[in-house]
């Protein structure tokens, strides 16, 4: 376990001193402020634009902060050749993936913080009155960002930072449109049932994580709803996990 | 090196000249390619998860348009009600685009486009989408009876907007006044009244309003219509202008709306109405109505 704590410690050390970590953070929190400028060009709807601007910015950037970060966590450490040193302690491949993972995963908690923390200091210039549901959806973006992380560092265990994001993103980009797959019959109606079902449920469906338009409409969301969005992020998580682990444990590194 | 800083030089001021006759030849063409090819169904699956902020950028851009339209456009809005109906498709729950979308396409030019079938068709799809607000379905049944003349459906609309949750208790009662009184300007004051009691402060408040100093204006007209008919009972002859009025002490004070515009007197008829240089005048309705 303390092993696991250095490698992710290190891991934090690591991505925060990236450039491009500040400049997303700073280029989103940029976005968000925009919204006191948006407002001026709308009609009575200041609070709703903020919000749309603030949580759309802060899972945007935080995607691309994850993608960038996390193709690089294996594959960069193979390409230095910085691994092999690290491998030659007492130091599991699997404490190294988790490691990498927990790391990359605090890195971007703290720049959700970071974010919400813009989102509603922007909100409190506008006097709009404090809403906590905001953070529900920001909960389960953060769990959205963690599965990107997770994929991201599956491909980068797999193959270079370049086909790592390339990768990661095509399966972003569809797990976006995992409506659009369910129904696939209706775009194409060739498609066997068994072929969109087994796209739909074995793609990582983001839309799972997206309760932004919810709470921007005032919706309440169950902590029920909550509870089961929790856990097919676990459950994909460990999948995910498991599977970059798997990889890494096959990979002749010695 | 000097070649390229006079070329820097003439091209700089040259750039915006070049836009400006781009613009002149495809600006309005070019926008409404934009809006006819990209709809909101479209732009829906275009950006995933991202629905609700385009409805926010597109809402803008349908405000911004309609007030450039209103001030430097003439009072064309042909764009108007495609860009709505994208922003209602992008964001079904968006009830601002259906209410202000309404008014910005109902009101005559070039206050709006004029075009009230399709901004009451604008609050039926809000309706259709949102089936538990009442306050899209008052709008719908104010607008059907205001703008359409048909206080049957005005009034069946109202009378479905006062059972649902949160309506105001009036409703019902106006949806009556609507069925069996139909087009009375007391009724037409009712509603208005109603609208800008609620509407919050901006363009919603102010056209209601406008309205009522409009409805207030044509009292006043007729008011003074009667004082002309008055005074030619009195001397056998029309006034030649409505200060002959004042000076026979029939009215107080200089004869003006409440915009502050004096009214306007025809000698020949004897008819006083408001003045086309009013900011109240409204075009005639077909048959004479003002």
């Amino acid at each position: 376990m303390n092993r696991l704590l250095a490698v992710a410690a290190n891991t934090y050390r690591e991505t925060v001193r990236e450039r491009v970590l500040y400049n997303l953070v700073l280029f989103a929190l940029l976005m968000t402020v925009s919204g006191l400028l948006m407002k001026q060009l709308s009609i009575r709807q200041d609070e709703r634009i903020i919000k749309d601007i603030g949580l759309g910015a802060m899972e945007l950037f935080g995607s691309l902060i994850a993608v960038f970060l996390g193709v690089g966590l294996v594959s960069k450490e193979i390409e230095r050749r910085s691994l092999y040193p690290l491998l030659a302690k007492p130091l599991g491949r699997g404490e190294f993936i988790l490691g990498k993972f927990a790391g990359l995963g605090f890195t971007l908690l703290v720049n959700v913080a970071v974010m919400t923390a813009g989102l509603y200091l922007t909100l409190a210039a506008t006097h709009a009155a404090f809403d906590p549901n905001l953070l529900k959806a920001v909960y389960t973006m953060f769990l959205g960002l963690l599965l990107v992380v997770a994929l991201a560092l599956l491909f980068s265990a797999l193959s270079s930072s370049m086909l790592a994001a390339v990768g990661t993103v095509i399966l972003i980009v569809a797990g976006r449109f995992s409506d659009i797959i369910r129904n696939m019959k209706q775009v194409a109606p060739g498609t066997p049932d068994w072929l969109s079902h087994a796209l739909y449920y074995a793609l990582p469906n983001f839309r799972n994580f997206d309760l932004k338009s919810r709470v921007v409409h005032f919706d309440p969301v169950p902590l029920a709803d909550l509870g089961w969005i929790t856990f097919y992020a676990a459950a994909y998580l460990a999948v995910v996990l498991g599977l970059a682990l798997a990889v890494f444990r096959s990979r002749d590194l010695v | 090196m000097r070649l390229g800083r006079w070329a820097f030089l003439i091209l700089v001021p040259v750039l915006p000249f070049v836009q400006r006759q781009v613009d002149a030849r495809l600006g309005v063409h070019r926008a409404q390619q934009e809006a006819l090819y990209l709809t909101g169904s479209q732009l829906r699956r275009l950006a995933p998860g991202y629905e609700s902020l385009l409805a926010d950028l597109y809402w803008l851009r349908t405000v911004q348009y309609y007030g450039g339209q209103r001030i430097w456009g003439g009072g064309h809005y042909e764009l108007l009600a495609p860009l709505i109906d994208v922003v209602t498709d992008l964001d079904p729950r968006l009830e601002i685009a259906y209410r202000y979308g309404a008014i910005f396409l109902c009101e005559k030019p070039p206050v709006g486009a004029g075009d009230c079938e399709r901004g009451v068709a604008i609050l039926e799809k809000g309706v259709r989408n949102n089936p538990l607000n009442w306050r899209l379905r008052q709008d719908l049944g104010f607008f059907l009876f205001t703008f359409l003349d048909d206080p049957k459906r005005g009034a069946d609309v109202l009378m479905e907007a006062a059972r649902l949750p949160g309506a105001p208790f009036w409703l019902e009662s106006l949806a009556a006044q609507i069925l069996y009184k139909g087009g009375d300007r007391e009724t037409s004051r009712r509603i208005w009244r109603g609208m800008y009691e609620q509407a919050e402060e901006g363009p919603m408040r102010y056209n209601a309003l406008a309205h009522l100093r409009y409805l207030d204006a044509l009292d006043q007209a007729e008011a003074i219509g009667r004082l002309v008919r008055a005074y030619q009972e009195r001397t056998g002859r029309r006034p030649g202008s409505l200060d002959e009025l004042r000076a026979a002490g029939l009215l107080r004070g200089r004869p003006v709306d409440p915009s502050g515009a004096p009214f306007a007197y025809d000698q020949e008829t004897g008819r006083v109405s408001i003045d086309r240089r009013s900011e109240l005048w409204r075009p005639l309705e077909p048959g004479g109505k003002q």
